[in-house]
């Protein structure tokens, strides 16, 4: 009789031992995600490149133990919020807002089944209400934010340019980003001796009017991330070429295409780091209201000599020695 | 499934109110006008503003459809007394109210995540039991739909409304009867951008956010859903035009729905537009029908 109990015990513990075996080998968890995407852009693209990566160095790969469903909204509010609701209904595990339309739009449709969302490039998520005003997510969303590095930026305009007053920027009434961005460009302009002047435009086809006046009044441009002003950055640069007036970049795209130099974002970084965040979420380790958003820590400084020998400016040592990348020639720009 | 369904029909009747105000313009008045690309972000942009000064979200309702009155009277009078062109006035309007959406709602982007809207309010969390609860949104926009529907059924009954009726049919019937047909273009005007504003409200107390680009392309959703409702219930005539309309919407989102689950959301304008496109050749096809039986 006791025998038989051993015996039963003994095989519990195998029966149990060899299942345990299998949950660890076999079982591994699934996850799926959606990515939905403002607009086809290349930081936002970028951003997407480097969040799957930043998922993949924490063990959640794509095609292994991962299914992402990736739609890009081309910019159309009314498909940001089908696409939002189509994921909120599908059961995901997580969803990914990529810029502030998207990522609002994920939050609003997700926030009543429970599903948390990530995003990145948002650059005020407190003016985008996705903080509230200590910094704490307002649910189960986090993300990260690519707030310009502005000071860092005005601090190499000055090194570059000494004798500089006025810096202008060019920007799209209608994108709330880089309104936030010239708030805080205007707020520290004047730590650096600088006086800013804006000019907004409403489309693409108000640029070389706008760019002509404001070419008139300052001694050197620099760019946000407005993506109207940036798709159209090559007109730009060829006028202020022609007046010989340094264009600063925001991005290391822009500064390949002809932009004098840029303290910019690495957007596959910031995306890489919005992946881990993810990850932890899909996890179980931390909830996303747990998780504070974050931004980039570090900038990186890119230089290009070639627009730098064209506009006959010397270029500080102290600023080649600390670029990230220097180009040596100008690329075509799209 | 179900939520899928249920996603359609919200979007689906929220279009619908603008498909209406839509139907008084494009079929009623017989008047392509454009200014719905900026009367519909025009009610969301007051909406958002009036709600993040804590105003009762159901009287934000109110307040868009005034706002959408006002912009219809605008466009009206630019045409009548104006003298211009129908499209040309909408178009004029359309751009004047991208600068004006940006003043009201102050920025162009307004979220209104943690304030009450008609959706979520106390008020209503206290009215409807709780099994309910889940479906709220859709138990709104229904009402709301109806609502619009009714009171523009009655409208469209009464001596005013025939005579709108009469303008785009037979204008020479409305100076018979001594009244002038230019007052009763702004008036159908002012009624359709008013319910264009109103959905606008819906749609971004829906949405709980304000974006200035969120009326791009609502004319094309307006025109398509008027088209498809009247053209496919064209021969039940027991069906108000009304109701053809609304349904007529939630049939467009449904194809866009289902074009969206399989095709990339970058082609999407493309197949609107061929969708819209094969409608139409539909719909003709059935009028020189007419034309030679007549």
């Amino acid at each position: 009789m006791k025998k038989t109990t051993t015996a039963k015990v003994v095989g519990a513990a195998l029966l149990t031992m060899a299942l345990a075996g299998t949950t660890t080998v076999y079982a591994e968890e699934q996850y799926t995600i959606g990515i939905e995407q403002f607009a086809e852009h290349g930081s936002l693209d970028n951003c997407r490149e480097g969040f799957l990566a930043g998922l993949e160095e924490e063990g959640i790969v794509e095609g292994e133990n991962l299914t992402v469903e990736y739609k890009n909204a081309a910019a159309d509010m009314s498909m940001v919020g089908q696409i939002s609701s189509s994921f909120a209904s599908s059961n995901m595990d997580l969803i990914c807002g990529i810029a502030t339309p998207s990522a609002q739009s994920c939050y609003n449709a997700a926030m009543d089944k429970g599903i948390p969302v990530i995003y990145t490039a948002v650059t005020d998520p407190e003016a985008a209400e996705l903080v509230d005003d200590s910094g704490n997510p307002v649910g189960e969303i986090t993300g990260t934010s690519d707030k310009l590095p502005v000071a860092e930026q005005l601090e190499m305009i000055r090194t570059m340019l000494p004798d500089a007053k006025t810096i202008g920027i060019l920007y799209t009434t209608s994108e709330a980003n880089s309104e936030s961005a010239i708030k805080v460009y205007e707020s520290l302009a004047a730590d650096y001796g600088f006086e800013i002047e804006t000019t907004g435009i409403t489309a693409t086809a108000d640029i070389p009017l706008a760019a002509e006046g404001l070419l008139g009044k300052v001694d050197c441009l620099t760019n946000l991330t407005d993506n109207t002003v940036v798709s159209s950055l090559p007109t730009i640069l060829e006028m202020a070429n022609e007046k010989n007036i340094p264009v600063f970049g925001s991005e290391i795209e822009q500064v390949k295409i002809g932009c004098l130099a840029a303290e910019g974002l690495d957007y596959i970084e910031l995306g890489k780091q919005t992946g881990k965040m993810a990850a932890q979420v899909l996890k179980g380790e931390k909830k996303a209201s747990e998780i504070p958003y974050e931004t980039i820590a570090e900038s990186s400084l890119y230089i290009n000599s070639a627009v730098a020998e064209n506009l006959g400016i010397d270029i500080p040592e102290e600023l080649s020695g600390s670029a990230a990348e220097t180009f040596t020639e100008i690329a075509e720009g799209k | 499934m179900i939520d899928f369904i249920i996603t359609i029909l919200e979007q689906g009747l929220i279009y619908g109110i603008l498909a209406l105000g839509v139907y008084i313009t494009y079929k009623i008045l017989d008047f392509p006008d454009l200014t719905a690309d900026g009367s519909f972000p025009l009610g969301a942009a007051v909406t958002a503003a009036l709600i993040t000064r804590g105003v009762n979200p159901y009287l934000t309702l109110l307040a868009s459809f005034a706002a959408g009155v006002l912009a219809g009277i605008c466009t009206g009078l630019i045409h009548v007394k104006g003298k211009v062109r129908d499209l040309l006035s909408g178009i004029i309007m359309m751009t004047a109210l991208w600068t004006i959406n940006l003043r009201v709602a102050g920025t162009s982007n307004v979220p209104i995540f943690s304030k009450e809207t008609i959706f979520k309010n106390s008020f209503l969390e206290g009215l409807l039991p709780e099994a309910l609860l889940p479906y709220r949104t859709i138990l709104v926009i229904i009402i709301l739909t109806v609502i619009a529907k009714l009171l523009l059924d009655f409208y469209m009954s009464s001596k005013s409304g025939f005579l709108l009726r009469a303008v785009g049919d037979n204008d020479k019937l409305v100076t018979s009867l001594a009244k002038d047909q230019g007052n009763v273009k702004i008036l159908g005007l002012a009624i359709a951008n008013g319910l264009i504003a109103l959905a606008g409200c819906i749609f971004c107390q829906e949405e709980r956010v304000f974006e200035i680009s969120m009326g791009t392309g609502a004319i094309v959703i307006g025109l398509a859903s008027v088209i498809i409702g009247t053209s496919i219930f064209k021969n039940l005539s027991f069906m108000k035009a009304t109701t053809s309309v609304i349904i007529g919407s939630i049939l467009y989102k449904a194809c866009t729905a289902v074009a969206m689950r399989n095709f990339e959301p970058q082609d999407m304008k493309l197949i609107t537009a061929v969708l819209f496109l094969i409608v139409l050749l539909i719909s003709m096809d059935r009028k020189k029908k007419v034309k030679t039986h007549a």
